[in-house]
């Protein structure tokens, strides 16, 4: 317990290796207070491995915030079968979790990976009641770190009782700016790290938007390429695209129904922007709001019943909730002079937004029941996009650092603080994943 | 006594802070043809330094007010300012005469608040100039409106000055 107390106290920053994919670098500035300790003992046999799995199950498990995590450098003794555990070992330093395990060439580039948790007050030395989770998966070398993020999901659902999103990927725009003044857009898809990022889309126009469909196979995002904006809709696996809203004005702020069916998007084509909906399948569009001010940002409720939106028709910007049925809209945003981009939390309880205080744009998370409002950032600079990790536990948005466009993710009180800054550009517009398995 | 001292505070705060406004912005014009010319009309000390004579057009030629192309805005408004008019109104009676030019109106905003509704006020703020032109008798048909919203800034930077620089629209001639 005395070392848990002083990793309380400590601001530890934690950069991720640098493999030849990598773009984003994930760095941990601010860790919870509550820390879960867990052991995670190096693999057996990860010598052949292209990938150390149990770095990465360490790294992602650090980097969640939620975990005060033992590695090489804290035992001597590295078992890998429950026969070679010493629990006095592992009691000793205050962990109740310990993550063993080995991974098997089998030959053709296939690794066989066997992993056990054990509850080491749970049992004695060799106990089999002890162990809370036993696999043994074979996958080939380039699913090695897939499947790394998979038994960190599995640690972290075992231990916190919720599903981890170590599995999940994160959309976003890169902005290369060269000297002579040339701007570049990319719109890329990255794991939840950082690591193993793709482009999807690279104009001189801009992109901007991304947003992911429910079963994460497909991004809607606008595009101005031609001059012009239009919302396009790709397959993240295969790169093909569909265009599905070119009217003359805005096309803008796509967002998936809860059911995929539908988008919910923006457009100016009469002269203000209005909140539409677009049947996917049947093209039908029916537009939502009928007004004169501005309103944009839909994003819908959980249950597809409604729609949040960003309206100025009070005065400043402020969150308004539409029922989709009977088109009836109501305010819900109160405090302060500017709140926009709302979004749901994946149980329906919370919106996150922008939201402005003494001229700084901060991230919040409004409970809808109740009204409690609470900040999650307070860093000085200004802020934009927050978008909503699926299992409620972190908040990703784009923020500034020494002047540059980086992406930044707070879990959900606020204490938790990580940084994904790119290496060649400015980053920003981010989207979070749905669960993709 | 007291009252007229604190008067005296108010007035020399005031003027400070439009010279402030001043000195950032002549900083940032240098070397842009597109930008307004403010050293002309001395010190507005007009409010509390909203820089309105940023765009102070009161000595151009006809020449230099038809070349004057990019329109700048106070934050989070989309009306145009008074000093922009007759740099749009050169470039109406131009189109005016000219039915066949065709321009396209670039609405942007600085990067700060959100995107989506950045879009939004750009494209407020283009329409406001589309509304100047066509109230001067331009042809609807030779204007087209498009908001890039905070997607193409002036200046990357993250000063007040580079702000007022990227609230702007951009008038640019497709065919002329």
């Amino acid at each position: 317990m005395r070392k848990l107390s002083a990793v309380l106290c400590c601001i530890f920053t934690i950069v991720l290796s640098n493999s030849a994919f990598a773009i984003l670098n994930l760095e941990l500035t601010s860790g919870v207070s509550g820390a879960v300790p867990v052991a995670i003992v190096p693999f057996a046999g990860q010598g052949e491995a292209p990938v150390n799995v149990s770095d990465v199950i360490n790294t992602d498990l650090q980097n969640s915030g939620r975990f005060k995590v033992y590695g090489r450098n804290d035992f001597s003794d590295t078992p890998s079968t429950i026969q070679d555990v010493k629990f006095k070992t592992f009691q000793e330093l205050g962990t109740d979790d310990v993550v063993i395990g080995s991974v098997r060439s089998v030959g053709g580039d296939r690794y066989q990976v066997s992993f056990q948790m054990l509850d080491v007050f749970k049992g004695k030395d060799n106990a089999k009641g002890s162990v809370t989770l036993d696999q043994t998966m074979t996958v080939s070398g380039n699913q090695l770190r897939r499947l790394a993020h998979h038994i960190s999901d599995l640690i972290y659902q075992q231990i916190l009782g919720v599903r981890g999103v170590f599995s999940t990927r994160l959309a976003y725009i890169v902005v290369h700016r060269s000297d002579n003044g040339a701007t570049r857009y990319i719109l890329e898809v990255a794991d939840q790290d950082g690591e193993n990022a793709h482009p999807l889309l690279s104009s001189t126009d801009p992109i901007m938007s991304p947003a992911w469909s429910p079963n994460g196979k497909q991004i809607a995002y606008v595009s101005f390429e031609g001059q012009r904006a239009s919302i396009y809709i790709e397959e993240v696996s295969s790169g093909s695209r569909q265009l599905v809203s070119q009217y003359n004005g805005i096309n803008g702020a796509p967002a998936w129904s809860p059911n995929g069916k539908k988008l919910a998007l923006v457009l100016s084509k009469d002269g203000s922007p209005n909140i539409y909906v677009l049947d996917l399948g049947s093209r039908q569009l029916t537009q939502m709001t009928h007004d004169w001010s501005i309103n944009t940002e839909p994003a819908w409720s959980p249950d597809g019943k409604t729609i949040v939106f960003t309206s100025n028709r009070g005065g400043g910007p402020q969150i308004y909730q539409l029922n989709v049925a009977n088109h009836a809209i109501n305010r819900i945003s109160y405090d302060g002079d500017y709140n926009a981009r709302a979004s749901f939390t994946a149980d329906g309880s919370h919106i996150a937004m922008l939201h402005r205080e003494h001229g700084i744009y901060n991230i919040g998370l409004l409970d809808l029941n109740g009204g409690n409002f609470r900040l999650l950032t307070n860093s000085g600079v200004d802020n934009e996009s927050p978008s909503i990790a699926p299992n409620g536990s972190m908040v990703l948005y784009g923020t500034l650092s020494s002047g540059r466009s980086v992406l930044g993710m707070s879990s959900d009180d606020g204490k938790v603080q990580l940084k994904l800054p790119e290496r060649n550009g400015e980053v920003q517009d981010p989207a979070w994943s749905p669960f993709l398995s | 006594m007291k009252l007229k001292e604190s008067i005296k505070i108010m007035l020399v705060t005031c003027s400070l802070v439009a010279l402030a406004a001043c000195s950032s912005m002549h900083k940032h014009d240098n070397g842009s043809a597109d930008v307004a010319d403010a050293s002309g009309g001395g010190a507005q000390t007009s409010g509390a330094g909203e820089g309105d004579n940023f765009a102070d057009t009161s000595n151009l030629s006809p020449e230099q007010l038809l070349a004057r192309r990019t329109y700048y805005f106070e934050y989070d408004k989309s009306e145009v300012r008074d000093a922009e008019k007759a740099a749009i109104f050169a470039n109406a009676d131009n189109l005016v005469a000219h039915p066949r030019a065709k321009v396209l109106l670039e609405g942007h905003t600085d990067p700060r608040g959100s995107r989506e509704y950045n879009i939004a006020l750009g494209e407020r703020r283009a329409k406001a100039v589309e509304d100047l032109l066509k109230s001067k008798g331009v042809n609807p048909s030779q204007i087209r409106v498009i908001s890039y919203g905070a997607e193409r800034l002036a200046v990357p930077g993250h000063e007040e000055g580079d702000y007022q620089r990227d609230r702007r629209v951009v008038l640019v001639y497709l065919q002329h």
